[in-house]
């Protein structure tokens, strides 16, 4: 009995974690083109729903009902299944990443995360690191030159990326001891990484941009020279998918730096329920996103790579032996 | 401001310490933060707002009427004369007073350029370009006007320059009717010093 029950209560948060996250990309969609309109002193959307919240619906039903378009010379299989692969990584990233510590529903407990996993930080890294299939499928498939260059850079910059990313959480789990997203968060009950870690956080914010792909590092869909990189020859649906996990990676990004920086869920001064702190936190870091998305233009490749591996890189590790020796 | 004129200072100073704390990004970020909480630009056509124009616009034709509500032409075809573009047709004839008024009187706006030599060119100031900018047509014979659309077209608008509350009637015949004869001037959430602008449009423009 008590096995059925837990397997059911699983079953129904993996439910609702995924319908949320298919819906949280629309407004985030509308929020981002408030924000990019807001910036420019204009109003965004403003002609479906109140104040346009209901456009991303609409354009939801556009992409829907638009034509699938497959290339004449595309390698069919692969077209097929790049917009899928990129989007199952970021699906399966939320498995790990926890939202809050539990609730008592009726007497029984519920904790606020699928699974709390002892290597979470590992898994959520190299699932993660999975979605970089989808870019490469969909660029190679399509046939079509930009396409291929938009994922080659997109690969390139992924990976360069990566490894800063990696090496800048070694300081937060030296500190915290473990590699479970939930023993990060209440090692920070008191004190925040960020005070300890603020190179950490820095890096792991930048090499977050790239992974995101946002401006300043959107090399891979960089419109004035690319079309719109790997995604260029995609239409309707198809093309959504890779909107969608392009937001859920955001999303993921956002989630991550609050979690192992900016003490999860864990308030200060005002005290708010456990998950509107959380909700707050990773608001922000989303806006922040946004804000920087409007704010400066994209960098040159070799910028890029500069930045990645002869900045990130050297300071990364630089910061690990730095918390090596506050530690000793 | 003392102290952020020593910042500055100290950075010229020591230009690292710029590249050191991105003090250039966060420049370019504090400015976007500016503009997310300034006022918006945007003019909300056709759904809230719509723009009346100067009156020295030149917009749709419109046949003035003298005083005994009569067509003021006398179909001298002087502006068909002057049209560049040769869109005015008048074939003149003799109406029941005897007096020469156009028989057919027609402007094909497809074709015109809106440069107002017709309005120059004619000694009655019959004709003249009116304040209606809003005439898109499915076809271009729709576009072919005569002389009675001509004499019940929009004349020139008074004021002018400024934005108006409307409202937008997206039927067969879509049409965005303005709800108040006068509005905010269409120049004051772009320029910030309101006062000055506004005043000067109105020293000029009367
Ligand atoms: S405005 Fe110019 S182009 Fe148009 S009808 Fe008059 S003279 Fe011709
Ligand atoms: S509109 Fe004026 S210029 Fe043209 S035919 Fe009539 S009177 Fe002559």
């Amino acid at each position: 009995m008590e096995l059925i029950i837990a397997a059911i209560v699983i079953l129904i948060k993996v439910i609702v974690i995924a319908v949320i996250l298919f819906i949280v990309p629309i407004p985030l969609t509308w929020m981002e083109r408030k924000i990019a309109g807001h910036i420019q002193q204009r109003l965004g959307p403003m002609r479906v729903g109140w104040h346009g919240l209901l456009q991303p619906v609409a354009d939801g039903l556009k992409l829907l009902t638009k034509e699938d378009i497959i290339p004449d010379q595309a390698d069919r299989l692969l077209f097929k299944m790049a917009p899928l692969v990129s989007l199952v990584p970021p699906f399966a990233v939320f498995v790990a990443i926890p939202f809050g510590e539990s609730v008592s529903v009726m007497g029984y407990e519920i904790s606020l995360y699928i699974s709390d996993m002892n290597v979470g930080l590992l898994y959520i890294l190299a699932v993660a690191g999975l979605e970089i299939y989808g870019v490469i499928f969909g660029g190679w498939a399509s046939n079509s030159k930009y396409a291929l260059l938009g994922s080659l850079r997109t690969c390139a910059q992924l990976i360069s990326y990566e490894i800063p990313m990696g090496f800048s959480v070694i300081g937060v789990i030296m500190l915290s001891h473990s590699m479970s997203l939930l023993d990060i968060v209440n090692a920070q009950q008191d004190i925040w990484f960020i005070v300890y870690q603020p190179l950490g956080f820095f890096i792991f914010f930048v090499a977050g941009l790239a992974e995101a792909q946002r401006i300043p590092f959107d090399l891979a869909e960089a419109e004035g020279d690319l079309g719109a990189g790997f995604h260029t020859e995609y239409s309707g649906m198809r093309f959504s998918f890779f909107m969608l996990s392009e937001y859920l990676v955001m999303l993921t990004i956002s989630i991550l730096c609050v979690l192992l920086f900016f003490g999860g869920w864990h308030g200060v001064l005002i005290p708010l329920p456990a998950p509107i702190w959380f909700a707050l936190k990773v608001g922000l870091f989303i806006y922040i996103f946004m804000w920087f998305r409007f704010t400066f233009p994209r960098y040159r490749y070799d910028q890029l790579m500069n930045i990645g591996w002869k900045v990130l890189l050297p300071l990364s590790l630089f910061n690990i032996l730095l918390t090596g020796i506050f530690i000793f | 401001m003392i102290s952020k004129n020593a910042l500055q200072r100290l950075e010229q100073k020591h230009p690292w310490i710029g590249i050191v704390f991105f003090l250039d990004l966060i420049g370019g970020l504090a400015l976007t933060m500016k503009y997310m909480f300034s006022r918006t630009v945007t003019m909300q056509y056709p759904d809230k707002e719509k723009w009346m124009p100067y009156p020295r616009y030149r917009g749709h034709h419109v046949l003035r009427r003298d005083e005994n509500g009569e067509n003021k032409c006398v179909a001298c075809e002087l502006c068909s004369k002057i049209c560049p573009t040769n869109c005015i047709t008048v074939v003149p004839h003799e109406n029941e007073q005897g007096k020469r008024r156009p028989l057919v009187y027609e402007v094909n706006l497809a074709r015109c350029l809106f440069c107002g030599l017709c309005e120059d060119a004619c000694p009655e100031e019959a004709i003249a370009l009116g304040s209606t900018f809003e005439y898109a047509a499915y076809r271009s014979q729709d576009l072919q006007v005569g002389c009675d659309e001509l004499l019940n077209a929009k004349g020139k608008t008074e004021q002018g320059g400024c934005v108006v509350s409307a409202q937008f009637f997206p039927d067969d015949n879509a049409r965005v009717e303005a709800k108040e004869k006068a509005g905010y001037h269409w120049w004051r959430n772009i320029h910030r010093q309101k006062d000055k602008i506004e005043s000067s449009v109105q020293g000029k423009d009367r």
